[in-house]
């Protein structure tokens, strides 16, 4: 069975059993995984983090369930809608057209909390309905990905087409890679570094597919490089900023996020960070500013977290604490333009 | 001392037809718009009192005719006992002259509207009142009457006998007035009268058409009044000594038990003693001095029950609800009640409605309709003691002034109603009455607010079934695109039990 026949099957069984349940004039309930972080638990086989064992449960017989309830609801039958007809849409457009059907959002935040609640329910992620977020990353590399999506079936790309990279859209990720002469991957948070290591050929200096995050990456680019790790066997590295949220943009590529647990497929899980460490501060005499209020609570958060309970992890923790100081990518540019691609990335990829 | 009358212009006594005829403002004839009005109401009262007194349900017609540009002809008739005709003549054409001095509740109290409706149109259209009465087992009679001012007499201009449909009194007055300008409070004076006398049915024609027909809200007649012996406490020194005059020589204690209301000799006895005075005295032997000891402490003394209720005729719950039910529609009304108690010896009771929902304007004060001894007041309202009671209420405390219009109507029904004036429009500021009236007020307040509340809750209630309702709805069109079925599933019982009487959600 498809994917396609797949989504849509399960979204017929889920109006079916809702139907019946009316019918016997019963109230429908719908049941779940919680998705709180308290029922994120480590599944050795995926090697990755998963949902537990706590189920919420959907009651339409509760006034307090009835609203969330109906857009849940909703959201499956727009799917099926976006699925019959081919089409994708973003997660904003989705939460504009539920107006048009006359079910409301507070805000985007609801409806992308309604999109969630359906990947939970029917363990399909958002993408295979036709769902994506507007945000978009960037890749850059020797790689040739062959199109899957109607209209493009068959095409070929060349990941090096663009000077400034090409966005990771739902065609990119089904694609698949027919020819490459990458090594590694390259996984950068912000946009001025991935530019620098096309500029500078660091590309082609490290056989090195280039991944623009942009801070934490959609699941897009996240279900890219876990395709291209799988199917090129390329070792995965990510470059993030020195501070507690761009160790934690790393933590989420290798090993899921809390929003994003119901879903396989998004993790890879031997991918390593390699800085800026707190120790890469020091090491490198890199220019700092002092860790405020926000980063010293989230670093809190973080060595609380069960994604964090490796030894390795902790110490990286303890180190910033220890340190009290934090240094963004672009802080390397004191010791000059090249010094990142000359000095520091071959120091850390081995 | 030598007086010189010269120098003070000369003295002299004028009668009182020309005394009221120089104040008629007083009574309610200042203007052509007001004296229409006064004048149909003057006949009206008389016309309820004489059905009440008949036990019967009063039917007043009411009829103005403008029969040319100023001048209006008012006619009232109705089904009552009929006036006696040797008394006609003194009845409608002598200023003073009635039967309804004594201490129980009527509409009218001194004779003098009648009278002075009558006087105003003969002096400002030259025309006589004219009246067709007709008591049980005679045929009735027709009376063309003017006054004679200066000497307060009746003229009888013609007599004759006259065929009537039945017993009952006819009254006809022409006068000058402004009949567009008083239309509109004839009207609310002939309805809101079947709200305080629901018993009663009243029309109105204007110029040949009828506007109005209503009444015979409830059709129980209100208990006949009984006239009460005085209370202790209207003992002023003029009544006390008219009484003492027809005693004669009876003993002090008995003349009290005998003469005054809530003086048993139980009370009589504690009542002399505290003064030290010899219960046994015989009446006539007492000096003035003595008369004026015993008429301020009769005044001041405490200890006195309520007084005697038989002498009024409230409303009553039920006629009350049911006629403001019928003439306003409201959506929730309550009834309330204080007394009776007194003021000077005079027995007064109020009561009153809250209803939600009949205000012809939400503000943060109800609307307040007026009633004195069942007639309604229209005029003059700011100075009258019941609306600054009114005023002096926290409304918004009690949940008015937010959406809901709320209207507030107040009985007020004593042996004798303090008016301020003649014209019989407001009410005068004594204490044991805006007491009384607070007191009332606030305990409708109260209920209110529980009305409102109960409202709101239901309010509440009913958005939330209709926005669950069409969340259902949706819940059900969705599933359905999604299982591919045609007809959508009914959800229609599953809210409606969700949401039956007794399930509290």
């Amino acid at each position: 069975m498809s994917d396609l026949s797949k989504s849509l099957s399960v979204l017929k069984d889920l109006g079916i059993a809702i139907v019946q349940s009316i019918d016997n004039e019963e109230f429908p309930t719908l049941e779940f995984p919680g998705r709180g972080t308290e029922n994120l638990v480590y599944d050795e086989e995926s090697k990755q983090f998963v949902l537990g064992k706590t189920r919420v449960i959907r009651d339409s017989s509760n006034l307090r369930h009835i609203k969330s309830f109906t857009q849940l609801v909703w959201v499956a039958s727009y799917a099926k809608q976006l699925l019959q007809a081919g089409r994708t849409c973003s997660l904003r457009d989705l939460y504009y057209s539920s107006e048009a059907f006359g079910v409301e959002f507070a805000d985007q935040a609801e409806s992308n909390r309604a999109v969630t609640d359906l990947e939970c329910l029917t363990g399909i992620a958002r993408e295979a309905f036709g769902v994506f977020p507007e945000e978009r990353s960037s890749i850059y590399g020797q790689v040739t990905m062959r199109y899957t999506v109607a209209g493009y079936e068959g095409r070929d790309v060349d990941l090096t087409l663009s000077p400034d990279g090409l966005p990771i859209g739902p065609a990119l990720v089904t694609a698949d890679p027919v020819e490459s002469q990458a090594e590694l991957i390259l996984a950068v948070e912000s946009g001025g570094m991935f530019s620098r290591l096309i500029e500078t050929r660091a590309w082609e200096r490290f056989n090195a597919v280039l991944i623009h995050l942009g801070g934490q990456p959609p699941r897009a680019t996240r279900q890219l490089i876990r395709r291209l790790h799988d199917n090129l066997n390329l070792p995965v590295y990510v470059f993030t900023d020195g501070d507690p949220w761009g160790m934690h943009i790393a933590r989420v590529i290798s090993t899921g996020s809390a929003n994003a647990a119901h879903i396989q497929g998004l993790t890879t899980p031997d991918a390593e960070w390699i800085g800026v460490t707190a120790d890469d501060i020091t090491k490198y005499s890199l220019p700092s500013e002092p860790l405020n209020n926000a980063d010293l609570k989230r670093l809190d958060e973080l060595s609380r977290d069960v994604r964090y309970s490796d030894s390795i992890w902790q110490d990286y923790i303890r180190d910033f604490h220890q340190l009290q100081r934090k240094a963004e990518q672009q802080a390397f540019s004191r010791h000059g333009m090249d010094y990142v691609v000359d000095t520091y990335i071959p120091e850390k990829i081995h | 001392m030598n007086q010189d009358n010269s120098l003070h212009g000369e003295f002299s006594s004028i009668s009182p037809a020309e005394f009221f005829y120089r104040n008629r403002q007083m009574a309610g004839f200042g203007n052509p718009s007001q004296a229409v009005y006064s004048t149909v109401r003057e006949l009206v009262e008389n016309s309820i009192d004489a059905c009440e007194e008949a036990r019967r349900h009063p039917d007043v017609r009411v009829s103005i005719d403008e029969e040319r540009s100023g001048i209006v002809r008012v006619t009232v008739s109705d089904n009552g006992t009929g006036v006696p005709y040797d008394e006609v003549p003194n009845a409608f054409a002598r200023v003073l002259y009635g039967d309804k001095f004594t201490a129980r509740q009527r509409r009218g109290t001194f004779g003098l509207g009648v009278t002075m409706a009558a006087l105003y149109g003969q002096i400002t259209t030259d025309s006589p009142v004219i009246v067709v009465t007709q008591t049980s087992h005679t045929t009735g009679r027709y009376y063309q009457l003017l006054i004679d001012i200066e000497n307060n007499q009746p003229v009888i201009l013609s007599d004759e006998s006259y065929e009537r449909e039945g017993p009952g009194t006819e009254v006809t007055i022409r006068l000058k007035g402004d009949l567009n300008r008083s239309r509109e409070r004839v009207y609310d004076y002939l309805q809101l009268t079947t709200v305080a006398s629901p018993h009663a049915h009243m029309e109105l024609a204007i110029n040949g058409s009828s506007i109005m027909r209503m009444g015979w809200w409830h059709q129980i007649l209100p208990a006949p009044t009984t006239t009460s012996k005085p209370h202790p406490h209207g003992a002023d020194l003029e009544l006390l000594r008219r009484l003492v005059a027809d005693a004669g020589k009876r003993s002090l204690h008995d003349f009290l038990v005998e003469s005054f209301q809530r003086m048993g000799t139980r009370t009589a006895t504690r009542f002399l003693k505290f003064l030290a005075i010899n219960p046994r005295q015989a009446v006539n032997t007492l000096s003035r001095g003595d008369i004026s000891r015993l008429s301020s402490a009769l005044r001041s003394f405490d200890g006195l029950g309520h007084p005697d209720g038989k002498c009024l005729s409230p409303i009553g719950k039920d006629a009350f609800l049911t006629s403001i039910e019928s003439v306003f529609a409201p959506s929730a009304l309550t009834y309330g009640s204080r007394g009776p108690t007194e003021w000077s010896g005079n027995a007064f009771i109020v009561e009153g409605v809250v209803a939600i929902g009949t205000g012809a304007r939400t503000a943060e004060v109800p609307t307040l309709y007026r009633f004195a001894n069942r007639v309604p007041l229209l005029y003059d309202s700011g100075e009258d003691a019941l609306t600054k009671m009114l005023k002096r209420v926290n409304w918004v405390q009690y949940g008015v002034g937010s959406t809901t219009p709320v209207s507030i109507f107040l009985h007020l029904c004593s042996t004798r109603i303090p008016f301020k004036a003649a014209g019989k429009q407001s009410i005068a500021s004594l204490p044991e009455i805006e007491h009384e009236t607070l007191s009332l007020l606030r305990e409708l307040g109260r209920s209110l607010k529980k009305t409102l509340k109960r409202g709101e809750r239901s309010v509440r209630n009913a958005q939330k079934k209709r926005e669950f309702d069409k969340a259902m709805k949706q819940v059900a069109q969705f599933s359905a695109e999604l299982a591919e079925c045609d007809a959508v599933p009914s959800t229609a019982e599953l809210v409606h039990r969700l949401f039956e009487v007794g399930h509290h959600v």
